[in-house]
C-alpha cells in the first residue's frame, strides 16, 4: 500500500499535535542546537577545572626548559576557569542559537506564515524566549555541575550553598541575554545583524562596569558571580544586578514585541 | 597502562595523578557519546553532504577526539533528507484506491484535488474517521464556471482610496472591492503594486491613508505568499498542524490530512521540508491556507513555481471553491485569471484601472473581430472593407485570409458578408477571432497610456 509509512508516520504525530511550544522543542532537538549548546558548557566543565589543576605540570612537559611558579591552586580557580570560557564562549552560542529563532522576519514567507496566524506578537517572541532560556540555563547548569564535579575531585571542596547561588546568578544573566537577542531581532532584521548587535550590546556592559557608581547595577556582573560567591562575597551583593537584569531583561522583551509588532514584511 | 596516556606524545613517561583518571572518566564519556551518536546518525542517514559516508565515517573516528564528531555535526549531516524513507507510490497507483484522488507525488502523477470530493475516507482514516471535512466540501464538485458569482453580494472586502507610496511607486487611492463567494483575479504587470495591495489586506503592512472595510473576522482570512517559506527541519504535516494549531485549535487531524490531500502532498506529509521542491513548498503553503477553512482566501501568485500540470490542479482546486469562500489571487499568467476568475482587477502603476466581471472587462475593451476567409486572392476584398465606416482595422492573414476588427459586433456581422458580395468574391468561412483577457488587458491598458499622453 503506497502510503503505509506516511500514515505509520501520522500515527506517530497523533499523540503530538503541533504548537508554537513544540515547534521551539524541535527547533532545539531536530537541529544541532541543543547539543551545541550542552557540548559547549559540558566540554568547559569537565576541561576547565582539569587544565587549571595541571597547567604548571602541562608547560612544564611541553617546555622542560621553563619553569613557571603559579599561586597554590585553589577551587576557586577551577570553577574561574569554566566561568570564564563559559562566559564568553558559551554566551555567544546562546546568542546565536537565541538570535536564529527570533529572526524570523529574515525570511518574508515564513514571517508571513507566522505574522498571519498568531493573534499577538507576544505569541511568537514568548516560546522563543522561554524555550532558548531554558536551553541554556539548562546548558549552563550542566557544566557548572560538570566544573563542580573535577573541582571537587582534583582540587578541593566547593560549597553547595554557593554554587546554587552562583547557578542562580548564571541563570538570570542568560534569561538577559537571551532577552536582548530578541530586542536585537526587533532592530536587526537579519540572524547574522541581530548576533552582532547583541553580542556588542552585552560586550559593552562589562565595559561600563569598569565605572565603579554603576558596576554592582549592572547585569554583566553576575557572569562572575559564581566566582566571586566562593572568595567571599554573598548573594545579597549581587541582588542590585539581579534587579536590573530581571527589570531589564522584562524591557528588553517588551521592546521585541512592540518594535516587531510594528514592523512591516 | 593509563598513566602513560597524557606522556605518549612526549619524550618522557607521565603518570596520570591519583584523580585525573576519575576526573576525566566524564570527558572521555562525553567525547564517547558525541562519536557514537555521530556513527549512528550517520548510519541511519539517507545521505550526507560532501563526502561520502565512508570517508565521514573515518573524519569522525580518526580525527581528533571530538573534532571529527563536531565537524560531521556541524558540515556533513544532511537534515534535509528523512531519516526513514517514504515509500514512493507505485506506478499506477494513484488510480487503483477510490479513496485517495491525490495519490501521486510532485508533478505529473498528481490528480486533480476535485476528484477526491464525497470519497470516503476508510484507506485513510479507518472507521472512525470523520467523513469529510471543511477543506473537502470547499473541493467538492468540479470547477464552476467562471462568472457564476453573485455579481451584487455582500463584499467580503472593501477599500476607499486605499494608498501607500513609495516614492512615486506603490498604491494610489484603490477602491477595491470583492464580493463574498467569487473568485477574484488581481492582474498587472510587475512592479503594479499587486504584493502591496495584498500585504496591505493581509495585515503585515499598512497604508499611508485610505481604509479597508471587512464584512468578516479578520481571523477567517488565510494568506499564502508569492513564496511561502518553511521551517525545513519539520514535516508538511507538522507545518499544516502548526498552522491547525494557531488558526483553529478545535479542529483535528483529519482537517490537516484534508488539506494535505487537497494541497496533492498527501504522500508527501512525513517527508522533511528542506526536501520538497518549490513546487511543493508552493502546495503546502496553499494547504496551511485551506487548514482553517477561512471565509476569505489571498493568495499571492499562487502557480508561479509550479509546472503545467501543477498549475492545473491549483487552479481547479480554487476555482472549485466558488461561492464556498471568496478568494483573491494575483496572477501574471492572464490565461489563468481567465480561466477562474470571475471578477477581475487590474493594477497598472499603483493605480486600479479596471474592477469588474471578467467577462464585461472583454466585452468592453476588445474591438469585435472575425477571420474571414475567401475563395481566391483576397487583397481586393480588403481593401474593399478598409474602406467602410464601421471597419476599425483589416489586415491580410494569409493569401486567402483577412483579419477584420469593427467598431461593434452587429457593424461587422452585417458588413462583412455584404461588403464581400459587392466586390464580387464568394466568402468560405467567417470565425470570431476569440476574445482573451491578454488582449483586453492589452487594449485597457493601451488605451489608459493613450489619454495620460
Amino acid at each position: 500500500m503506497t502510503g503505509t509509512a506516511a500514515l505509520a508516520g501520522r500515527d506517530r504525530a497523533e499523540g503530538r499535535r503541533m504548537g508554537i511550544w513544540r515547534l521551539e522543542w524541535l527547533r532545539l532537538v531536530r537541529t544541532p542546537r541543543a547539543l551545541a549548546l550542552c557540548v559547549i558548557y559540558l566540554a568547559f566543565g569537565l576541561i576547565e577545572p582539569v587544565s587549571t589543576k595541571y597547567s604548571a605540570q602541562l608547560v612544564h612537559r611541553l617546555a622542560p626548559g621553563v619553569r613557571i611558579t603559579l599561586p597554590p591552586v585553589t577551587p576557586a580557580a577551577g570553577i574561574s576557569s569554566y566561568v570564564s570560557n563559559a562566559g564568553q564562549i558559551g554566551l555567544i552560542i546562546v546568542v546565536v542559537i537565541a538570535a536564529g529563532a527570533f529572526s524570523f522576519d529574515s525570511r518574508r514567507g515564513l514571517a508571513t506564515f507566522l505574522r498571519t496566524r498568531v493573534s499577538g506578537m507576544w505569541q511568537l517572541v514568548g516560546p522563543r524566549f522561554a524555550v532558548s532560556t531554558l536551553a541554556a540555563i539548562v546548558a549552563y547548569l550542566l557544566g557548572t555541575l560538570a566544573a563542580w564535579y573535577e573541582t571537587t575531585l582534583l582540587i578541593g571542596h566547593l560549597p553547595a550553598g554557593e554554587i546554587a547561588a552562583g547557578i542562580l546568578c548564571g541563570s538570570v544573566y542568560l534569561a538577559f541575554a537571551v532577552a536582548v537577542t530578541g530586542a536585537a531581532a526587533a532592530v536587526a532584521r537579519g540572524t547574522l545583524a541581530t548576533v552582532g548587535l547583541a553580542v556588542a550590546v552585552l560586550l559593552l556592559l562589562p565595559l561600563v562596569g569598569t565605572f565603579r557608581a554603576v558596576h554592582d547595577w549592572l547585569p554583566s556582573t553576575l557572569v562572575a558571580a559564581p566566582v566571586d560567591l566562593l572568595t567571599g562575597s554573598h548573594l545579597s551583593g549581587f541582588l542590585p544586578a539581579l534587579g536590573v537584569a530581571v527589570a531589564a531583561g522584562a524591557l528588553a522583551l517588551a521592546l521585541a514585541v512592540n518594535r516587531l509588532s510594528a514592523r512591516e514584511i | 597502562m593509563p598513566g602513560a596516556l597524557l606522556g605518549a606524545e612526549l619524550s618522557r613517561p607521565f603518570r596520570l595523578p591519583p584523580h585525573l583518571l576519575a576526573a576525566l572518566v566524564p570527558v572521555l564519556i562525553l567525547f564517547a557519546a558525541l562519536t557514537i551518536f555521530c556513527l549512528v546518525d550517520l548510519y541511519r542517514a539517507e545521505s550526507v553532504r560532501g563526502l561520502p559516508k565512508i570517508a565521514w565515517a573515518l573524519i569522525i573516528v580518526l580525527v581528533s577526539w571530538p573534532i571529527g564528531a563536531l565537524v560531521y555535526l556541524f558540515a556533513g549531516r544532511d537534515r534535509g533528507r528523512p531519516r526513514r524513507p517514504t515509500p514512493q507510490p507505485a506506478a499506477g497507483a494513484s488510480g487503483t484506491s477510490g479513496a485517495i484522488g491525490t495519490a501521486g507525488t510532485g508533478a505529473g502523477s498528481r490528480a486533480a484535488p476535485a476528484a477526491d470530493a464525497g470519497v470516503p475516507e476508510t484507506d485513510h482514516a479507518g472507521p472512525g474517521a470523520v467523513p469529510a471535512t471543511s477543506v473537502r466540501a470547499a473541493t467538492a464538485g468540479q470547477p464552476a464556471v467562471p462568472g457564476d458569482a453573485p455579481e451584487h453580494s455582500r463584499p467580503v472586502v472593501t477599500t476607499t482610496d486605499l494608498t501607500r507610496d513609495y516614492g512615486g511607486t506603490g498604491l494610489f487611492d484603490v477602491g477595491l472591492r470583492v464580493p463574498d463567494g467569487c473568485i477574484y483575479g488581481l492582474v498587472g504587470p510587475n512592479g503594479a503594486g499587486k504584493t502591496t495591495l495584498l500585504s496591505i489586506l493581509s495585515g503585515i503592512r499598512r497604508a499611508d491613508r485610505g481604509s479597508v472595510t471587512w464584512s468578516i473576522d479578520r481571523s477567517q482570512i488565510a494568506v499564502c505568499p508569492d513564496v511561502p517559506e518553511f521551517d525545513g527541519w519539520l514535516t508538511g504535516y507538522e507545518i499544516v498542524d502548526l498552522a491547525r494549531s494557531l488558526v483553529a485549535p478545535e479542529s483535528g487531524r483529519q482537517d490537516v490530512l484534508a488539506a494535505l490531500r487537497a494541497a496533492g502532498l498527501a504522500e508527501d506529509a512525513d517527508r522533511r521540508v528542506s526536501g520538497y521542491s518549490r513546487g511543493m513548498v508552493q502546495r503546502l503553503g496553499l494547504a496551511c491556507a485551506l487548514v482553517g477553512d477561512p471565509r476569505l482566501l489571498i493568495l499571492d501568485e499562487p502557480t508561479s513555481a509550479l509546472d503545467p500540470a501543477g498549475r492545473a490542479d491549483i487552479l481547479n482546486l480554487v476555482a472549485a471553491m466558488r461561492g464556498s469562500r471568496t478568494v483573491i489571487f494575483s496572477s501574471h499568467i492572464l490565461a489563468d485569471v481567465q480561466r477562474i476568475a470571475d471578477r477581475v482587477g487590474i493594477l497598472r502603476d499603483g493605480r486600479l484601472l479596471y474592477q469588474g466581471a471578467t467577462g464585461d472587462l472583454i466585452d468592453t475593451y476588445l474591438r469585435p473581430a472575425w477571420l474571414v476567409r475567401i475563395a481566391g486572392q483576397a487583397d481586393q476584398v480588403a481593401a474593399a472593407i478598409t474602406d467602410q465606416p464601421w471597419a476599425t482595422r483589416v489586415e491580410l492573414a494569409g493569401a486567402d485570409s483577412i483579419r477584420v476588427d469593427a467598431v461593434t459586433i452587429e457593424a461587422g456581422e452585417r458588413g462583412i458578408p455584404a461588403a464581400i458580395a459587392a466586390c464580387g468574391a464568394r466568402q468560405v468561412s467567417c470565425e470570431p477571432v476569440a476574445a482573451d483577457l491578454e488582449s483586453a488587458f492589452l487594449a485597457l491598458t493601451s488605451s489608459v497610456a493613450g489619454e495620460a499622453s
